[in-house]
C-alpha cells in the first residue's frame, strides 16, 4: 500500500548530556541574537527578487498587513490593520513569535469559568466521572444507593421500550457519560462521527429519563460534574483564544501542533486526558525545540492512550501475580488493581503494540517516505515498552472522593514501568541501543528521529503549507529544513525564516489557503468584533462544517489543503454558518452590525456606500468585480437603515457564563440544550434580521468565495 | 454503436452547440440519467449499514441446532423454533432468526436474504474503536489507511454519470467508510440541504448562486456550481412530500428515516451507487434480554426499516443490495450481567433481488470449548473482505479488486457465493 524507502539515514548518537547542554547553550545564543537584531534577514529576504513570475511579485504593504494578520492569526478584527502598520508589520511578527511577553489577561479572563482547564487529571476523574463507571465503582465498594441502582436496573429492564427510538445512534447517548453535544454539539450526536465512537459500555444510559434523573440528582448532591463537560469546555477554551487572544500566532501553532499530534477525544480515556494534553503538552513547547515538543508528547498520557503504547509490554514480562508483593506500590503493578480494566471485554496487554512506534515515525517525525522499515517499527516498539500510565482510567477517583477517601493525585500521569520493559538490545535506523537502558531507549529513539534529516523535511513542509501554499514551493521548504537542522529544531527560528521568506511575502501566497472550518467561524467572528462565549452552539457550526475540535478518528489529523475542505455539503454549512452568525441565531453569540454605520442611520444612503464598507470590512475591500456586481443586485437602489437598530450586546471582558454549567444547573445534561431543541433553533428563522439589509450583505459576503480565502 | 452511446452523444452535443447552456450541468447529467433509463441503463446501488457497538449475532442468527449454545447462555438463549412469537424462526433446521426477525422471514422464504454466519474482521481487537475503523477502512490491523473502503471504491472505477449523488451518507458526518479522494455527500436530512434564511431564503441562494457562478477556473467556485445544482434538483425532487410506496411502512426512527430517505434518491434517479448509514445502541454488556427485551427492540426497528425499504423500492430491488455488518460479535457465554461481553465473529445479512438468499452462508465453527476463538468466542470462518469483496465485484463491478482492499490476500476464490 505504502512504498517505504528502505535508505537508512545515519545520524551520530552523541552521549545525551552533552548534547542536551549545547542545544541549551544554542538556544539562549540564538535567543539573545534574535532579542538583538532588527530582522536584518528578514528585510533582506524581502528585498530578495524570487523568480520573475507573476506570482512571485511582492505584496504591497497594505496587502501584507492583511496576509500576516490572517496567516499568523485567526483573522481580522476592526482596527487590527492600523494598529499593525502604526507598529510595523515586522515588529509584530516580531512580538507574535515571544507570546509570553505579550499581555493576555483579558482573554484569560474569559476563561475564568471553565474550572477543568485548571484541574489536574486526577481532579478531572474525581469530579468528572461517567456515569456507569461511577456506579460500578460504588457498587464494588459497597456504597451504590439504592435509589440509583433501582434506577439503573430499571432503565436497563426498560431498554429501548423507554424511549421510541432511543437505541438509535441518530438520538442517543449511546456512549455512557457521552451526552448529545459532548463531542460535536448536539446536532452532531445524531451523526456518525459521534457512533464512530466505541460503546464501551451499557447502551444508551442516559435515554430512561429516571436514570438520568437519578443520575443527574446524586451529581449534584455530590458535586459532580458530568464528563462530557470536559470536551465540551476544552473544545470552547480554544474557540474563545482564538477568536480573543491577542497571541495570535501561538493559538495557531497549538491548532499545528494539536493537529500534528493529533489525538480523538472519543477514544476510551482521552476525554480526561485532553485538558492536560493541551495545557501541559503541546501550549508549553509550540515555538521551543522540537525534540521538547515530541518528549513532551512521547510521555503524554493523551497520546500514550490514544495511540496504544500505554499497554505496550514486553511478551517476556512477568505479570505481577506471579511476583510476591507486586501488588503494592506504582511500580509493582503490571495493570493497576482497578477492577475497571479488568472488564471481560478488555483484553490484559499481552505484549508489543506497534501502534505509536509506527505513527511516531510516520506522523510525528520523518514521514511514511522517510527512510524506516518495518523492523524499524518493531524496535521502535520495543524500546517504548513500559512507557504507560499510572491508573489510566482514573482508578476509581470519583468513587473514593465521593466515600470521602483522599484523591489519588497520581491518577492519569506518566509512568515508566521497568518490568515490563523489553531490556534486550535494539537496532533503530542503524543506531545500535545497548541492552540494559531502561527508559533511556525511548529517550534515544526520540533523540534519533528527532535529529533526522527526514524530520526536518517533514517538518518543514508541512509547516509551508501551513503558512505559505497548499503546494510548497520546494525550494523554500529546502531552506526551512536547513534552518530546522542548523537551529537544532528550534520552531521559533523555523517560522522566521517562513515568515520572512520571499515565497511567504509574494503574491501567488497570497489568499491562496482556503480556511478551514474553524479558521472561517474565528474569522468571522473576528472580522465583525462579535462577542462569542464559544459555546457549543459555536462549535457545532465548526463540526457542521466539517472539523470538529479534537474530532478527527485517526491519527493523521485534519488535512491542510483546500481539496479537502471544498465539498459541496461543506460548501452549503459556509453559507449557512455566515447567515447563521449576521442574523444572531447562534445562542451565545452576539454581532452588533449596526456599529459600523451608525453614521448612517436614519438616513438615505447610497447602496454602493453601504457596500464597500462592508466590503473593506470583511475583506480587506478585495472582491471581484461579478462578487460586487451581485452584492449590489441584493440591494434595493436606496438604502434607509432603521434609525434605530437593534442592538445586541457588546463585546465585554468578563467571563461569558459557562454554559456547560448553566445546563446542568437547569437539569439538562448536555450543554446548550437537548437535541431537540437545538433543531428548533435551527429552524426558527429570524425573518425580520435577515431582511435587514446590513445583515443581507454581511451574510453573503462571509458566505463569498473571497471570505473562503485566506 | 448502441443505441445508448448515441443518445448520450446525442445530449452533450446539443449542449456544446450552446442550446442547453442555461441548464445546470448537472440537469444535463440528469437528463442523461434518464435517457439511461429509458434505454434500459441501470445504475446499482450498495446500502451498507454498520449496527454500532458490536450486536450480539449469536441471538440474531441462533444456532438453535448446537447444544452448547444453550449450555452457554442459560438466561438469555432464544428458545428453539416452536411455531411461536416467543422461539427462532426456523431458517433452515440448525439456524433460526430472532423472533423480532420476523419481517425478514418473507425476504428469506423468497430467497432474496442470505446470511453469512461466523464472519469479521481477522484483527483480534476487541476495541470497538479500532475494530469500528478497520471494518470502515477494510484493512484490519492498519491504522494509517487514509480513506475508506467505499470510497476506495469510488475511486477505482470512473462515474460515467458523473453524479452529484453518486455516494451519499445519511448521517451527520462523513463515516470513516466513505472518507477519501472521491466525492461522497453526507446529509442527515435531504430537507436541510439548503440555504437556510427562511423567507428571504430563495433570495440568499440566488446572491451566492451568483457569486460562485463564475467561469474562474478553481475549486471555490467549481464546487458551489454544483453545489447549487445539487440544492436545485433535490428541491425539485421535493423530499419533504415523499409517499412511501407497495404499503411499506417504515419505522419513525432515525434509522427508518435514514432508509426511507436513501430510497427516495433511488426512486429520484440521482446516480446514487453508495449509499450508507449506521444504527447504533448493541453493546448490550447488562440485560441484553432474549425473546424480548433491550435487543430484541432494537432488532425489530432494524428488521423492519430494512424490509420497510425493500417493500417500497419493489422491483428496484433487482439493482440494490443491502449489507449489515457490526464491528465485531459477542461473547459465546454470557456474563454475570445478563449481557454479553466483546467477542469475536458475526452475522451479516445480504438483501436485494439478486441475492442468492434463503441460505446461511460460511463453515459453521461451532461452539463448543476447543472450537471456540481464544476459549471464548464465536470463531471466524469469513473474512468480511470476502463478503465486501465479493459484493465490490458483482455487484458494483469493480475490476480491481487489489486497489479497493489493500493488503487482502482473498480473489474471486474466498467469495461465499451470495450473489449469482
Amino acid at each position: 500500500m505504502r512504498s517505504k524507502s528502505h535508505s537508512i539515514q545515519h545520524v551520530s548518537v552523541m552521549p545525551n548530556n552533552w548534547r542536551r547542554n549545547w542545544r541549551r547553550a544554542g538556544a539562549i545564543l540564538t535567543l539573545v541574537a534574535l532579542l538583538t537584531s532588527t530582522f536584518v534577514a528578514g528585510i533582506s529576504a524581502q528585498n530578495m527578487k524570487a523568480p520573475g513570475t507573476k506570482s512571485a511579485a511582492k505584496l504591497s504593504e497594505d496587502q501584507r498587513v492583511l496576509h500576516v494578520l490572517n496567516r499568523l492569526g485567526f483573522g481580522v478584527r476592526p482596527g487590527d490593520v492600523e494598529r499593525v502598520k502604526a507598529l510595523g508589520v515586522d515588529n509584530y511578527i516580531a512580538q507574535q513569535l515571544f507570546p509570553e511577553k505579550i499581555d493576555d489577561s483579558a482573554s484569560e479572563a474569559k476563561l475564568q469559568n471553565l474550572e477543568t482547564l485548571r484541574m489536574s487529571t486526577a481532579e478531572l476523574y474525581e469530579k468528572y466521572p461517567q456515569p456507569g463507571q461511577l456506579l460500578r465503582q460504588l457498587q464494588q465498594r459497597g456504597a451504590l444507593p439504592a435509589d440509583l441502582a433501582a434506577a439503573r436496573d430499571n432503565r436497563v429492564k426498560g431498554g429501548a421500550n423507554a424511549t421510541p427510538g432511543a437505541n438509535s445512534p441518530k438520538t442517543s447517548d449511546a456512549m455512557p457519560g457521552q451526552a448529545p453535544g459532548e463531542m460535536q454539539g448536539p446536532e452532531m450526536a445524531k451523526g456518525s462521527a459521534k457512533t464512530n465512537v466505541p460503546a464501551n459500555n451499557d447502551a444508551n444510559p442516559m435515554n430512561n429519563p429516571e436514570y438520568r434523573k437519578a443520575v443527574m440528582e446524586y451529581y449534584k448532591e455530590n458535586n459532580l460534574r458530568p464528563a462530557q463537560f470536559l470536551t465540551g469546555e476544552l473544545q470552547m477554551s480554544r474557540i474563545l483564544r482564538a477568536v480573543y487572544s491577542e497571541r495570535q500566532l501561538q493559538e495557531v501553532m497549538v491548532d499545528f501542533w494539536t493537529n500534528h499530534f493529533n489525538v480523538f477525544a472519543a477514544k476510551g480515556a482521552d476525554r480526561w486526558l485532553l485538558t492536560s494534553y493541551d495545557r501541559d503538552t503541546i501550549r508549553p513547547h509550540t515555538l521551543g525545540k522540537f525534540y521538547d515538543l515530541l518528549l513532551a508528547d512521547a510521555q503524554s498520557p493523551a497520546m500514550l492512550f490514544y495511540l496504544d503504547n500505554f499497554q505496550s509490554v514486553s511478551p517476556n514480562a512477568q505479570l505481577p501475580q506471579q511476583r510476591p508483593g507486586a501488588a503494592r506500590g506504582p511500580l509493582g503493578v503490571l495493570m493497576s488493581n482497578n477492577p475497571q480494566q479488568q472488564r471481560p471485554q478488555q483484553q490484559r496487554p499481552r505484549g508489543i503494540n506497534e501502534n505509536y512506534a509506527r505513527e511516531l515515525m510516520e506522523l510525528h517525525t520523518l514521514g511514511v517516505d522517510g527512510g524506516y522499515t518495518q523492523k524499524d517499527v518493531q524496535e521502535v516498539a520495543r524500546c517504548f515498552t513500559g512507557w504507560t500510565i499510572l491508573q489510566p482510567r482514573g482508578g476509581g477517583a470519583a468513587a473514593a472522593a465521593v466515600m470521602g477517601r483522599d484523591a489519588r493525585d497520581s491518577a492519569g500521569k506518566f509512568i515508566f514501568r521497568p518490568f515490563v520493559h523489553d531490556n534486550g538490545e535494539k537496532i533503530v535506523l542503524g543506531h545500535k541501543i545497548p541492552a540494559g537502558g531502561g527508559i533511556k531507549d525511548g529517550l534515544m529513539v526520540l533523540d534519533i528521529v528527532a535529529h533526522h534529516p527526514s524530520t526536518a523535511k517533514f517538518i518543514a513542509t508541512k509547516l509551508v503549507r501551513r503558512f505559505v501554499s497548499d503546494d510548497p514551493p520546494p525550494a523554500l521548504v529546502d531552506r526551512v529544513a536547513q534552518t530546522f537542522v542548523k537551529t537544532d529544531g528550534d520552531i521559533r527560528e523555523v517560522l522566521k525564516a517562513i515568515f520572512f521568506s520571499p515565497e511567504f511575502n509574494s503574491a501567488g501566497a497570497y489568499r491562496a489557503k482556503v480556511k478551514r472550518p474553524f479558521e472561517l467561524a474565528v474569522s468571522a467572528v473576528r472580522t465583525l468584533g462579535a462577542d462569542t462565549n464559544g459555546g457549543p452552539q459555536f462549535h457545532q457550526w465548526i463540526a457542521r462544517m466539517g472539523q470538529p475540535l479534537y474530532g478527527f478518528q485517526t491519527p493523521n489529523g485534519y488535512s491542510d489543503v483546500a481539496e479537502s475542505w471544498v465539498n459541496t455539503g461543506a460548501l452549503l454549512e459556509r453559507m449557512n454558518f455566515g447567515l447563521a452568525l449576521v442574523s444572531n441565531r447562534i445562542p451565545g453569540t452576539h454581532v452588533d452590525l449596526s456599529r459600523f454605520v451608525g453614521d448612517m442611520n436614519g438616513k438615505a444612503i447610497d447602496k454602493e456606500k453601504l457596500l464597500d464598507r462592508f466590503v473593506t470590512l470583511i475583506v480587506g475591500g478585495e472582491i471581484s468585480p461579478k462578487t460586487r456586481e451581485t452584492l449590489l443586485k441584493q440591494l434595493s437602489d436606496q438604502v434607509t437603515l432603521p434609525a434605530t437598530m437593534p442592538r445586541t450586546q457588546v463585546a465585554s471582558n468578563s467571563a461569558p457564563p459557562n454554559p456547560f454549567e448553566a445546563g446542568f444547573q437547569r437539569g439538562i445534561l448536555a450543554p446548550g440544550g437537548g437535541q431537540q431543541q437545538q433543531q428548533q433553533q435551527l429552524a426558527r428563522v429570524d425573518v425580520a434580521a435577515i431582511d435587514n439589509p446590513l445583515v443581507k450583505i454581511a451574510g453573503l459576503i462571509l458566505g463569498s468565495p473571497e471570505f473562503q480565502r485566506q | 454503436m448502441n443505441r445508448r452511446y448515441f443518445i448520450k452523444s446525442g445530449g452533450i452535443a446539443l449542449a456544446s452547440f450552446g442550446l442547453m447552456t442555461s441548464a445546470p450541468t448537472f440537469l444535463g447529467r440528469a437528463l442523461a440519467e434518464t435517457i439511461d433509463k429509458v434505454t434500459g441503463g441501470r445504475r446499482k446501488t450498495l446500502i451498507a449499514i454498520f449496527q454500532r457497538g458490536a450486536v450480539d449475532g449469536l441471538n440474531v442468527v441462533v444456532p438453535y441446532g448446537e447444544h452448547s449454545y444453550y449450555d452457554l447462555r442459560p438466561n438469555i438463549a432464544i428458545p428453539k423454533p416452536d411455531g411461536g412469537a416467543e422461539s427462532a424462526i426456523n431458517l433452515d433446521g440448525y439456524f433460526g432468526l430472532h423472533p423480532s426477525l420476523q419481517s425478514f422471514k418473507p425476504l428469506w422464504d423468497s430467497k432474496c436474504l442470505a446470511i453469512v454466519h461466523a464472519s469479521g474482521s481477522p484483527d483480534s481487537t476487541r476495541s470497538h474503536f479500532d475494530a469500528q475503523d478497520y471494518m470502515e477502512s477494510a484493512t484490519p490491523g492498519v491504522k494509517s489507511t487514509p480513506d475508506g473502503w467505499l470510497n476506495r471504491y469510488l475511486q477505482s472505477k470512473a462515474d460515467s454519470q458523473k453524479s452529484l449523488f453518486r455516494a451519499v451518507s445519511m448521517t451527520q458526518n462523513m463515516p470513516r467508510a466513505m472518507q477519501g479522494k472521491s466525492p461522497t455527500l453526507a446529509i442527515s436530512n435531504l430537507a436541510d440541504f439548503s440555504i437556510r434564511a427562511g423567507q428571504s431564503s430563495a433570495s440568499m441562494q440566488g446572491g451566492f448562486e451568483a457569486m460562485y457562478d463564475q467561469t474562474v477556473n478553481d475549486a471555490l467556485h467549481g464546487t458551489g456550481k454544483e453545489t447549487f445544482e445539487a440544492v436545485n434538483y433535490l428541491k425539485q425532487v421535493n423530499p419533504s412530500q415523499y409517499k412511501a410506496e407497495n404499503g411499506a411502512n417504515y419505522p419513525r426512527t432515525p434509522f427508518g428515516n435514514a432508509l426511507l430517505q436513501i430510497a427516495q434518491l433511488i426512486k429520484a434517479g440521482v446516480g446514487l451507487e453508495v449509499a450508507f448509514t449506521d444504527i447504533g445502541g448493541w453493546d448490550t454488556h447488562v440485560n441484553e434480554g432474549n425473546q424480548q427485551g433491550q435487543l430484541s427492540n432494537l432488532l425489530r426497528q432494524f428488521s423492519t426499516a430494512i424490509a420497510a425499504l425493500y417493500t417500497d423500492l419493489g422491483q428496484r430491488m433487482d439493482d440494490v443490495v443491502v449489507l449489515t455488518m457490526s464491528e465485531f460479535g459477542r461473547t459465546a457465554k454470557e456474563n454475570g450481567n445478563r449481557g454479553t461481553d466483546h467477542g469475536h465473529a458475526n452475522a451479516m445479512f445480504v438483501v436485494g433481488n439478486g441475492v442468492r438468499g434463503g441460505k446461511v452462508y460460511g463453515d459453521w465453527p461451532g461452539l463448543k470449548g476447543d472450537q471456540l476463538y481464544e476459549g471464548r468466542d464465536l470463531a471466524l470462518t469469513t473474512d468480511f473482505r470476502d463478503v465486501f469483496g465479493e459484493i465490490a465485484t458483482k455487484h458494483l463491478g469493480t475490476t480491481n479488486l487489489k486497489s479497493v482492499f489493500p493488503g487482502y490476500t482473498g480473489s474471486s476464490a474466498k467469495f461465499r457465493g451470495v450473489l449469482g
